[in-house]
């Protein structure tokens, strides 16, 4: 356990260690490669002062909603696709198409249609979180083996504990990985779209500390946007794991 | 073992059940390939009598699965008749049990709610629900492995709980399509041995596919030899030997070589085996 820990912190610490040794050497300007233990005392500062906690916050607010809302129409769609022919008929072709369309590659019509305001940035994290959802679930409830639905007719089971009690524990670990996926990808599309246009925001933040030449400030917005993406990516990783515990142990 | 066994098995009087009498008559099954219709079952004609335990063994691919499939009422689209006690199926029902070759237990329920999950659509009242379950789980051994998972559980264990929740609605008839096809050989004797008790106590009317001659010959009353396309009945074979049977009963046995003479041998005449020595198989039989 230790022993797993020090290997995957290892790197990480070897990496720092290469950067502040570069920072010192000189060969680059100090004002572009800042040693990370400016980096960590700008991040403290940040924090101490409450500007990170407030640029966290927005971010992360408009990361829920945009991904509660995709996440929701998402989930619709893609069982809806998965269990109506003519509904796959109809929206499938489409969907696929659309899907292919990198999402950042959405942002200057939805400018257009929505300006910059927290309206844009919600449905751009919804976009994102959409796509990967749709499909999971598609596939999710698509790949469920015909011979479950055949013991379940066998059984006659009532459509309610039918759908609590098969079809939704059959589709849960594919979705909980379309959900998984859509979250990290919602996150970084904002922190991109905040980036662009916004007036608050993790984004903002470096975009702001790169305007005034402050690469620390940069760098702490890498060091937390990374840090965030990576904790969710963890976070839903755990629920997964908990959900297939009737999975090899 | 086999003390266990003998003292397991009740001596029933053999005296037939009330219901779970099955009749196929002229039963046709085509299967539609584009356009082209694939005869797979061909004018199947059979009495189950309610209680029996009928063997059927075939070339694969002669409609075994096709036959059992109808039978529980998975396809309904058939030409002719299937009775059980007189009424024709039309579906699926809990007076018929279906186990596959694969145990298809839900891999998220425990072994409990696996077998619970059969009564759901029953009137049995809730606090009778639980003590059935058990009674089921412990008729086929398996009491203190409630709260299993499927995957916690061997080959032979997971069909003995497929074999559990498969009688837990009380079916007149049980069909089972190459239930232990997938275990090991050991493993499989001893399910068979189980099988046997469960019928022997049950008393319900027991339909098994197998390709397993000596299986077949071991459990049935009578052995039903399929021939390929079209499927149909080749030919029946009694098997008028009393329950519990000695498996190693000289009579068995050349039951068993005969219906296996019967699978093979035709293919032996109409296609040469192969081999650069061409055997005289059947003198060598004989
Ligand atoms: N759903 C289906 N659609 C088309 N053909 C089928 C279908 N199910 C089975 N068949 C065909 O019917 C024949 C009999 O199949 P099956 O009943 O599974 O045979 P067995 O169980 O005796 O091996 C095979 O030729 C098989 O390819
Ligand atoms: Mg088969």
């Amino acid at each position: 356990m230790i022993r797993r820990f020090a290997q995957g912190i290892a790197p990480l610490l070897a990496l720092l260690l290469a950067w502040q040794l570069a920072s010192a050497s000189g060969v680059f300007p100090a004002q572009v490669l800042v040693p990370p233990s400016e980096v960590a005392a700008t991040l403290a500062r940040l924090w101490q002062d409450g500007e990170l906690g407030d640029h966290l916050g927005t971010s992360l607010f408009r990361l829920v909603f945009g991904f509660l809302t995709g996440a929701a129409i998402g989930l619709a769609f893609g069982a809806a696709m998965a269990l109506s022919k003519l509904f796959e008929t109809l929206f499938a072709p489409v969907f696929q198409a659309v899907r292919q369309v990198p999402v950042l590659a959405f942002i200057p019509m939805l400018v257009l249609l929505l300006g910059i305001e927290e309206r844009f940035k919600i449905v751009v994290v919804a976009v994102a979180v959409f796509f990967p959802v749709a499909l999971a679930t598609f596939d999710g409830v698509k790949g469920i083996p015909k011979a479950w639905f055949e013991v379940a007719r066998l059984y006659r089971t009532p459509p309610l504990p039918f759908i609590t009690r098969i079809l939704l524990p059959a589709a849960v670990p594919p979705v909980l990985t379309g959900l998984r996926l859509g979250l990290t990808r919602g996150w970084l599309v904002l922190v991109a779209c905040e980036l662009l246009a916004a007036d608050s925001g993790i984004g903002q933040m470096m975009e702001m500390g790169r305007q005034m030449f402050r690469i620390d400030v940069v760098l702490a917005g890498v060091f937390v946007s990374g840090l965030v993406g990576f904790g969710l990516d963890r976070s839903v990783k755990l629920v997964e794991r908990r959900f297939a515990r009737w999975k090899e142990a | 073992m086999t003390l266990h066994t003998r003292i397991d098995t009740p001596h029933v009087p053999i005296d037939t059940p009330a219901n779970g009498a099955l009749t196929i008559a002229n039963l046709s099954k085509d299967f539609r390939i584009g356009r082209e219709a694939l005869p797979v079952l061909d004018r199947i004609d059979l009495d189950i009598r309610a209680g029996e335990f009928v063997s059927i063994v075939g070339p694969s691919g002669c409609g075994k699965s096709t036959l059992v499939r109808l039978i529980a009422g998975l396809d309904t689209d058939y030409a002719g008749e299937i009775r059980l006690d007189g009424k024709r199926i039309a579906g699926t029902s809990l007076d018929r049990g279906l186990i596959f070759q694969d145990h298809r237990l839900f891999p998220w329920l425990t072994l409990e709610e696996n077998v619970g999950l059969a009564l759901l659509n029953t009137d049995i009242p809730k606090p009778q629900r639980a003590r059935i379950v058990a009674e089921h789980i412990a008729l086929v051994n398996l009491t203190g492995f409630e709260q299993a998972y499927p995957h916690q559980l061997s080959g032979g264990m997971a069909q003995r709980a497929a074999i559990a929740r498969a009688l837990v609605t009380e079916p007149k008839l049980l069909l089972l399509d190459e239930p232990l096809g997938a275990l090991d050989a050991l493993t499989r004797v001893h399910v068979q041995r189980e099988l046997q008790r469960i019928w022997l106590t049950q008393r319900s009317t027991m339909v098994m596919v197998t390709h397993d001659v000596e299986e077949a010959v071991f459990l049935g009353d009578r052995v039903i030899v399929m021939d390929a396309k079209p499927g149909r009945i080749r030919r029946i074979v009694d098997i008028d030997l009393p329950h519990p049977r000695d498996r190693s009963s000289p009579i068995l046995h050349r039951l068993r070589d005969e219906i296996l003479a019967e699978l093979t041998g035709p293919q032996v005449d109409s296609q040469a085996p192969e081999n650069l020595v061409h055997l005289p198989v059947r003198e060598v039989r004989a």
